[in-house]
């Protein structure tokens, strides 16, 4: 009896694990997620991951690249172009984002886009499914790499193979990719965002602080030593408290950090959150300490997530660029390669309504900040 | 033999104790700010989750086993709980919760079955367990944070109780610290004054003599981890109370700060061994190290490696204390 139990446990189990894969399928094409600010909690998933390797995370993995896989070669029945859009990872709101625009680019222009990554921030793992594509035979690889150094070696197999070769989010060996495609401008964001900030205090001096997703993230740092260069040079009387504070890309985290640092620094006036957790975390923790009038929030975030902050004036200014542009863009500039053009300022291609900004002669750049405010 | 082991874990917690109070002196003198009521009721409101899924793990690990799956538990009950307010925000608060502590401890019950019935080390059990659900969850999810509960949900979570005047402002006890006294309570009741709790004991000291004496040993592992993860699924209950929102990859590897607060507070790894209060002071500990480091501004690029010492020594003290403690009972014996 115990044993019919057992076995009728297990094949339930069974059906909802053939269920999810199912499911998972369905989506893959959507599925996927965190941008440049992953790069912080990509350290954290790549050391769960390494923790989990031993029993189950192959099995993890060949379930989500299975779908993929299966869908993949469905589309590739049909006519046109098949490209490769690889995340750092899937299953982060960004990078979810981000694929439903790679995915609606490739429907538009009547190309095949197959939206696919690992489970977690793990580059050998990036590695091992685009040698899987290049052997499948695909027209362009658009990648944002975990780790660039470790991409070189499949990039430069599938440059041999013909293959066209773009990054995404993050940059790869510039030698080796056809074009680069730019979030943003990392010194114009990071200076949008001091703007942003000073503009929300209404003063030019006291106290700020900087919250940041992780001190290795290095998009991050970038942007981080862009707004403070910005502060030295424009706003003298301005006094950052301390070192940015790291919050391992967790809202939980962002929002304790926040309170602590509100009771050190009860002067403080204005906090800059780096990467999109510190957004809606920094917000809660100035909207429960009642604190929206004294202090100014601009931080990265993601607009759904924001919204009761945002309402109240906790979070005074969201920046973020475009996540569904970025993956539109980045499938418009590999089918204009693929199609022979060339890639310069001022050029206009399928799909992208605006002439393209063009950078260093492969770095194209999303475009300005998308801020978010109350409505 | 027993007032032996009594002292040890007596001397144990008292040394946890010391290094709470030379920390806390040291941080107030650095920042008045620290020894407050509203100070000391924030941080415990914000560890109170990783608090009550400490005192989930405290049974596991002193039955000898250990639970790693409690990240992915207590994702799976966020998740099923936003998702079920989404679709019905008429429901009421304790059906919300019943709910999320009833997924947890079928998710317990999983790894029970597989630790007794199939003979899975626990680790490996767990381990399993937490991959499967963590990637079921984010393939669900996309990882797209969950929003927009009932209103009446979360003014739950801004209860406090009674008005107690500190800096300036009036403040009361959070909810979310009342869960975390709740169920210390209830998990001290079980170890200290039911044939269970006294099971877990045993068959986390010797399962061989347990199962002599007669103790059910498989009943006593399923017990504890279905226990952690009910508790997994009261602490995802306290964690939305908090941040009003869901996301799921928040948790991910959460499972090692719980065990750190469980053997902070002088629970073995080893099994046999642990407290309800020794957890408690690991929970204060923590909370005052993560708290104390941004109070007295250390450089967030110290913060880690401070932690890292504050625990090494706190560990080390415990060993020392015990190796004394051993020399002076080996001296009596001889006398004796």
């Amino acid at each position: 009896m115990k044993k019919k139990l057992v076995s009728l446990l297990l094949s339930t189990a069974l059906a909802c694990t053939a269920l999810a894969g199912c499911g998972g399928g369905s989506s893959s094409s959507a599925a996927s997620s965190a941008p440049a600010e992953a790069s912080g909690s990509a350290g954290a998933s790549a050391a769960s991951e390494a923790s989990a390797a031993p029993s189950e995370a192959p099995a993890a993995s060949e379930a989500s690249s299975a779908p993929a896989e299966a869908s993949g070669a469905a589309e590739a029945s049909g006519d046109g172009y098949t490209i490769v859009v690889m995340p750092k990872l899937v299953s982060i709101p960004y990078f979810t984002m981000t694929g439903e625009g790679a995915v609606k680019a490739g429907e538009d222009l009547g190309i095949n886009v197959i939206y696919n990554g690992p489970t977690t921030a793990d580059a050998a793992e990036q590695v091992t499914m685009l040698e899987d594509y290049i052997t499948q035979g695909v027209d362009a690889i658009c990648v944002a790499p975990n780790d660039p150094a470790a991409m070189t070696s499949v990039l430069t197999k599938a440059k041999e193979a013909g293959i066209v070769v773009l990054d995404w989010d993050t940059q790869a060996d510039p030698n080796l990719v056809d074009a680069s495609i730019h979030n943003i401008d990392d010194k114009a964001f990071g200076e949008h965002m001091m703007q942003e900030l000073v503009a929300s205090m209404g003063t030019e001096e006291g106290q700020w602080a900087i919250v940041t997703g992780g001190l290795s993230a290095e998009n991050l740092n970038l942007w981080i030593k862009y707004a403070k260069e910005y502060a030295e040079a424009n706003y003298p009387n301005l006094e950052l408290v301390a070192d940015p504070f790291p919050t391992d890309e967790s809202q939980d985290l962002a929002y304790s950090t926040t309170q602590d640092l509100l009771k050190t620094y009860p002067d403080l006036k204005g906090i800059l959150g780096m990467s999109t957790p510190t957004g809606p975390g920094c917000g809660l923790a100035i909207q429960d300490l009642g604190l929206q009038d004294q202090v100014s929030l601009v931080a990265n975030a993601m607009e759904d997530d924001v919204q009761s902050v945002l309402a109240d004036g906790s979070l005074d200014c969201g920046c973020l660029w475009d996540c569904h542009d970025l993956g539109y863009l980045t499938v418009c500039v590999a089918n204009a390669i693929l199609n022979g053009q060339k890639i310069e300022s001022g050029a206009t291609i399928e799909g992208w309504d605006t002439p393209l900004e063009v950078l260093d002669e492969k770095s194209v750049i999303l475009g300005p900040a998308a801020d978010y405010r109350a409505k | 033999m027993q007032k032996v082991w009594k002292n040890l874990t007596k001397s144990k917690e008292i040394s946890i104790l010391a290094i709470i109070v030379v920390l806390a002196v040291c941080i107030t003198i650095v920042n008045p700010n620290f020894l407050t009521v509203s100070n000391f009721f924030d941080i415990m409101r914000s560890n109170s989750i990783y608090g009550i899924m400490a005192l989930g793990m405290l049974p596991v690990l002193i039955s000898g086993g250990i639970d790693l799956s409690v990240s992915s538990t207590i994702t799976l009950c966020a998740v099923v709980m936003g998702k079920f307010l989404q679709a019905n925000p008429g429901s009421n608060i304790v059906v919300a919760i019943l709910l999320c502590m009833v997924v947890g401890a079928l998710a317990g019950l999983v790894n029970g079955l597989l630790v007794t019935k199939f003979h899975i080390p626990p680790i490996v059990a767990t381990l399993g367990t937490q991959t499967i659900v963590m990637a079921a969850v984010l393939f669900y999810t996309n990882g797209m944070w969950i929003s927009g509960m009932p209103d009446w949900f979360l003014s739950f979570g801004d209860i406090q109780f009674g008005a107690i005047p500190s800096a300036g402002k009036v403040v009361g006890m959070p909810i979310q610290i009342l869960f975390l006294i709740l169920v210390g309570i209830a998990t001290w009741l079980i170890l200290k004054y039911t044939l269970m709790g006294r099971g877990i004991y045993a068959v986390g000291g010797n399962v061989q003599s347990a199962t002599r004496v007669g103790y059910n040993v498989s009943r006593v592992t399923t017990f504890v981890y279905i226990y952690s993860g009910t508790l997994a699924g009261l602490a995802a209950v306290t964690d939305i109370l908090i941040v009003k929102q869901i996301d799921p990859n928040t948790f991910s590897g959460c499972e090692l700060d719980v065990i750190a607060i469980a053997v902070l507070g002088g629970a073995s790894v080893m099994g046999g061994i642990g407290t309800v209060f020794g957890t408690f002071l690991g929970i204060i500990l923590m909370a005052v190290i993560k708290n104390g480091l941004v109070l007295v501004r250390v450089s967030s690029y110290w913060q880690k490696v401070v932690m890292g010492i504050i625990i090494l020594v706190t560990i080390s003290v415990d060993v020392i204390n015990r190796r004394i403690e051993k020399a002076r009972l080996v001296h009596v014996d001889v006398e004796e």
